[in-house]
């Protein structure tokens, strides 16, 4: 049964199988529970969470391109205190772990962020320190080794809960990035979140997006994330979870023989609401194939 | 898993698909349409019930052929598949009484299934069908059946032949300057009318909250929330 070949432990929960959906593309489950069934998903990440909540970016926010799409959000939510009392235990009677991704403009809305979500039964918290989407904030705190480490130490200084640390591919340097984090004391690290691309209407003779520039996910994005995944699992001895443009149990191989003991689906998900379940059973049919007991097996192969 | 029964061109990028063994829908709703197996372009494109035939189960869109996703739809043929994840959204709500509609370019296509169950829904009302083009008029002929009068105009305001000062409920779906006009004569006449609004979306369901508009009750998304709103409830967001 794919629940004893698929399972894995992270960050000290169990999970029944690797994939779990993506941040900012699951809401809080409600949507998607309608029409498919969530409690088969290894995780969900609900969707980004700031200190107050945010009525997000202006004018236009999603763009498709090439085999992917541009985003500008801006990290719309409901707010902490909302999540706390009202979305925190729907997700938890959805089944799969529960994860919240917490993102901030300043430190202290992190470190706020995080006490308050002390009250919530999550199971680990994903330190979103990668929004390419809101200005002076998110991002800020990802690009360079220091500011990482800082902030994730003081994350976990007040979090009772296990920290992933999610990583932008837009770092100068991610694998210094991610080592920082570690050595900062991250329990684990999800990777990547969008590149940070651009669109012009031409008719129009301006930028698409009214912040100029938007974060780039799906298909066109996976080699580069592929890579990435695969030089940051090899850089650190904490468990990575991979993402990037992942539509099909093939993609997510690929991640686990990269070294990502776990994936997460984001965009694919807005095209086929049925993809993250049709991987599950994909990895399951592959594990038969291959006669794995676990699929753990093929992590970090190559 | 849809299939297709036949999709032809009906005016100048202007085509009409109809399809058998999608999930029966109502007016004002929309499906994520896409083509299966590829990945380029990803994304479903919401396009909305034109027409359903519950006697048939099928059910008929028309699209404009707009970008890179609409062009592949036009190259669809009959038998080929395409994916039609729906039907999504609130839809109309039928109003008793007196029935003004008002659909511009693209936004005609909605408001076919809407006179349709107007008109099932009490034989005996009123219904008023005001149509505005910019060059070409099409499916004028499809609301005839269903309606009192049908008033067109090409190349101008069609807003500007609508009396709102009538008792009765007016529907609007269109271009959001057709929408703004259609907001401002009802507020100047305190008249009653529903908009159906447009807007990119990723996801059709209300989770990637690329559709949200500011509403008088806060944030509200198109897809989940909408697409049909009062129009004293999005004024802002039109």
């Amino acid at each position: 049964m794919e629940s004893n070949t698929l399972s894995l432990t992270l960050c000290g929960v169990a999970l029944k199988n690797p994939v779990i959906a993506a941040s900012g593309t699951f809401g809080f489950g409600r949507e998607y529970a309608e029409s498919i069934d969530a409690s088969r998903l290894g995780g969900i990440s609900g969707k980004g969470l700031t200190l107050n909540g945010s009525t997000g970016n202006k004018g236009m926010r999603v763009y498709e391109t090439p085999s992917g799409m541009l985003n500008s959000i801006g990290l719309e939510n409901p707010g902490v205190k909302h999540f706390v009392e009202t979305e925190a235990a729907y997700m938890r009677t959805l089944g799969p772990a529960v994860i919240a991704n917490l993102g901030g403009h300043c430190e202290e809305d992190y470190l706020e962020g995080a006490r308050m979500l002390n009250e919530a039964e999550i199971d680990i918290l994903e330190l979103n320190i990668s929004c390419p989407n809101v200005k002076a904030g998110g991002m800020a705190f990802g690009m360079l080794p220091a500011t990482a480490a800082d902030i994730t130490q003081k994350i976990k200084a007040v979090s009772r809960h296990p920290v992933m640390v999610k990583l932008s591919p837009n770092a100068p340097d991610l694998v210094a990035v991610a080592r920082a984090c570690e050595g900062a004391g991250a329990d684990a690290l999800s990777l990547v979140n969008t590149f940070l691309g651009m669109a012009i209407d031409v008719k129009k003779k301006r930028a698409v997006f009214e912040n100029v520039y938007a974060g780039l996910s799906g298909p066109a994005i996976l080699p580069i994330a592929l890579r990435m995944v695969h030089q940051v699992a090899h850089a650190v001895t904490i468990p990575v979870v991979g993402m990037g443009g992942i539509t099909s149990a093939e993609d997510a191989l690929k991640f686990l023989m990269a070294g990502a003991v776990a994936i997460q689906v984001g965009t694919m998900t807005f095209a086929n609401p049925n993809a993250m379940l049709d991987i599950i059973d994909g990895l399951a049919v592959y594990c038969e194939l291959e006669k794995l007991s676990n699929l753990q097996e093929i992590v970090g192969t190559i | 898993m849809a299939i297709i029964k036949s999709n032809q061109e009906i005016a100048n990028g202007i085509w009409r698909m109809r399809v058998s063994g999608a999930p029966i829908g109502r007016a004002g709703q929309f499906y994520m349409l896409r083509v299966p197996g590829t990945l380029d372009p990803l994304l479903g494109r919401p396009i909305s019930i034109c027409e359903v035939d519950a006697k048939s189960g099928e059910t008929t869109f028309v699209y404009q052929t707009i970008g890179r996703g609409t062009a592949q739809f036009a190259r669809l043929l009959p038998g080929q598949t395409i994916e039609a994840q729906g039907a999504y959204g609130n839809g109309f709500s039928l109003k008793s009484g007196h029935a003004v509609i008002i659909g511009g370019g693209i936004g005609t296509a909605p408001m076919l299934q809407l006179a349709k169950e107007l008109r099932a829904s009490d034989p005996a009302r009123r219904i008023d069908v005001f149509l505005g083009f910019r060059e070409e008029a099409y499916l004028e002929k499809e609301f005839k059946p269903y309606a009192d009068s049908v008033t067109l105009s090409i190349g101008g305001y069609i807003v500007n032949d609508v009396d709102f000062s009538l008792d009765a409920t007016y529907y609007a779906c269109g271009p959001a300057p057709m929408l703004r006009a259609a907001a401002t004569a009802a507020e100047s006449a305190n008249a009653t009318l529903f908009v159906s609004l447009e807007k990119h979306m990723a996801c059709g369901v209300g989770a990637c909250l690329g559709c949200t508009c500011q509403t008088t009750s806060g944030r509200k998304r198109v897809c989940k929330d909408g697409p049909v709103f009062d129009y004293r409830e999005v004024q802002d967001g039109i």
